[in-house]
């Protein structure tokens, strides 16, 4: 989450330096008594640039979709006891041999 | 069996409705990250639009180009498996439009304001 976050920011700045480029752009525009008909080449760019990462940042930041199958395997609303007082030791596992490979899901 | 939390809803069936139950928890989560990812890029592209000069139609225009490619992202997002996340297809697509839009024209007639008045 955090490089995307870092890209999301990045981006807000690119942003922020196009602002100030295109304000400097206008006022130069205002002394030679032009029209402003769009910002120059460069201002477009660092725009589809910034706006690239800011749609990066969108996506990855708020966190992965989550499935709503209720039997998907994420989804599994039983899991084993995790509760001390209904754990007993003392049973016939112990005859049992050693390694099972339990699924647990705690 | 101890049962953890998770609720449940049961979805009356309707016409042609593939998930009778569905988790609902789940789903606001997934609804609450379509909104969040929206809301920003809706606020982008106010930006976006005030800093270009854009007026009248053509900004509104824009807006639902940035809002098309939002889709786009989420559906990508998603890995095109909408049934696995969502109940259907109209919430993917069209879900925060009319709230960013708002959003959209505060934060354009803000930049334009900033860039190209002031």
């Amino acid at each position: 989450m955090n490089i995307s976050f870092a890209i999301g920011v990045f981006g807000i700045l690119i942003l922020s330096h196009a602002t100030y480029s295109t304000i400097q752009y206008r006022s130069f525009l205002k002394i030679l008594e032009e029209e402003f008909s769009s910002p120059p080449f460069n201002v477009v760019v660092e725009l589809i640039l910034g706006l690239v990462l800011c749609l990066w940042a969108a996506l990855a930041v708020p966190g992965k979709f989550l499935s709503i199958h209720p039997d998907s395997e994420e989804n599994r609303i039983v899991s084993l006891p995790a509760n001390l007082d209904f754990m007993i030791f003392n049973h016939r596992g112990r005859a049992l041999p050693k390694d099972v490979n339990m699924k647990l899901k705690c | 069996m101890t049962s953890n939390a998770g609720s449940e809803i049961e979805k009356k069936s309707g016409d042609d409705n593939l998930l009778p139950t569905m988790n609902a928890e789940n789903l606001q989560a997934n609804m609450r990250t379509i909104y969040y990812s929206r809301t920003f890029l809706s606020i982008i592209a106010g930006v976006i639009a005030g800093i270009l000069g854009l007026t009248n139609l053509t900004g509104f225009v824009f807006y639902f180009f940035v809002m098309a490619i939002t889709s786009l992202g989420l559906l990508a997002k998603a890995k095109f498996s909408i049934h696995a996340h969502f109940d259907s297809w109209n919430r993917v697509v069209l879900d925060g439009f009319l709230s960013g839009l708002m959003s959209f024209v505060l934060f354009w007639t803000f930049a334009y304001d900033l860039v190209h008045i002031f």
